[in-house]
């Protein structure tokens, strides 16, 4: 085995070879994230699979809605040369809707169902993305979306305890935060031999 | 004369003759306590010394029982998502009465530090009957073995009731896992 930057490098040639990324992020010596289009995704990731990264950690998507955008967000893995690559893409908000992997790696199916289940995204490809997965009978918006307010729904859902009485401390002494504050701003008014 | 042989009060209308029987059955039971452990959320961890030498939970006569139906407290660690709940109430309406009821932690309490999530509720005895609650988060084991002490006088003082309390108010528990859950039922694709 070559040693780790080399590993990095060979990933970096490979994906170049193969599409023009838009950002390429060297996070560490084993791990190397990519930006590229919708449409290439497929494309790299079996060529990314030919060549050892056989390993589908991670699929999840983020939620940009200021740029009414998902960044769908797929992790792989390869076992003889330690590197994650990451691929990342941003699709429509409105009406995501982002084409199956599990032709390359069957082991998504459940990741898509997962992301279908809490972002809203669509895998058509998958025959059962719908299906639920972890949240059952789900009533609301997917609760994974900035725009889903999860107080407010276990409000609505979940009664809530009330007391008769009032537990918090009504003492007016300063608490022991505002002392350690005070303590803390003398220290370094004091630090090297200064006179405040 | 009087014998000095023990003799049995006579005249005992049939509700003395049963509260001697259950009070009889309460002597042995709070002695021999099995445990069901629901291990649904981090509070679990405070078992493993609660039983092992530690704090040695079998000097109480206490030891945990693998199935519902032979258990006699349900012991609720932690926080319960929407979909743990549902089976919990499985659990709690398979288990043989009398049944009583554990909850570790402050979550089944008022949410805990899981008060806003939309996947776990905030009180418990909305939906089953809670007998002792430890509150903490989370509780160290000192009052975890306290909180089952408790358990045991309360059987004692005929206060461990809510199991009785599950079929008076059964139609309100009922209302309530309806609002929050939707349906009790569980439909999955392991299950159909």
């Amino acid at each position: 085995m070559t040693n780790s930057m080399s590993n990095i490098e060979f990933v970096n040639t490979l994906v170049n070879k193969h599409v023009k990324p838009l950002v390429t992020d060297i996070i560490d010596q084993f791990q190397v994230g990519y930006v590229v289009d919708q449409n290439e995704i497929h494309l790299l990731l079996s060529a990314l699979k030919n060549e050892g990264w056989i390993q589908m950690s991670y699929l999840s998507a983020v939620d940009w809605p200021e740029e009414n955008k998902f960044e769908v967000v797929y992790v792989i893995f390869n076992w003889d040369k330690p590197v994650y690559i990451q691929l990342r893409t941003k699709i429509d908000r409105t009406n995501p809707s982002m084409d199956s992997i599990i032709q390359i790696y069957p082991g998504a199916k459940y990741y898509e169902r997962e992301c279908h289940e809490f972002f809203g995204i669509a895998f058509p490809g998958n025959p059962d993305y719908e299906k639920q997965l972890i949240l059952e009978q789900w009533d609301d918006i997917p609760p994974l979306r900035k725009d889903f307010d999860p107080q407010a729904y276990s409000d609505r859902k979940f009664p809530q305890r009330t007391y008769t009485e009032d537990y918090s401390v009504t003492n007016n002494e300063p608490s022991k935060a505002e002392k350690r504050k005070l303590r803390k701003q003398r220290a370094e008014s004091l630090k090297g031999g200064k006179k405040q | 004369m009087k014998s000095t042989k023990f003799s049995p009060a006579t005249k005992l209308s049939k509700a003395e003759v049963d509260r001697k029987w259950w009070e009889i059955g309460d002597f042995f039971r709070r002695n021999s306590l099995w445990m069901l452990m629901y291990c649904t959320g981090c509070c679990a961890i405070e078992l493993p010394p609660a039983m092992t030498s530690a704090y040695d939970m079998e000097r109480l006569g206490m030891g945990p029982m693998a199935t519902p139906r032979q258990a006699d407290i349900l012991l609720v660690s932690g926080y319960l998502s929407l979909k743990t709940l549902r089976r919990l109430i499985y659990t709690y309406e398979q288990m043989s009465e009398p049944r009583y009821v554990v909850a570790l932690g402050s979550c089944p309490i008022n949410g805990g530090i899981y008060h806003d999530s939309h996947a776990v509720i905030n009180q418990l005895d909305q939906y089953i009957p809670v007998d002792v609650y430890v509150a903490g988060c989370m509780p160290n084991t000192e009052s975890v073995m306290n909180g089952f002490v408790d358990l045991m006088g309360q059987i004692k003082n005929k206060k461990a009731n809510g199991w009785k309390h599950y079929h008076e108010h059964f139609a309100w528990y009922k209302a309530n896992q309806i609002t929050s859950l939707g349906e009790v039922d569980v439909h999955d694709e392991f299950h159909e």
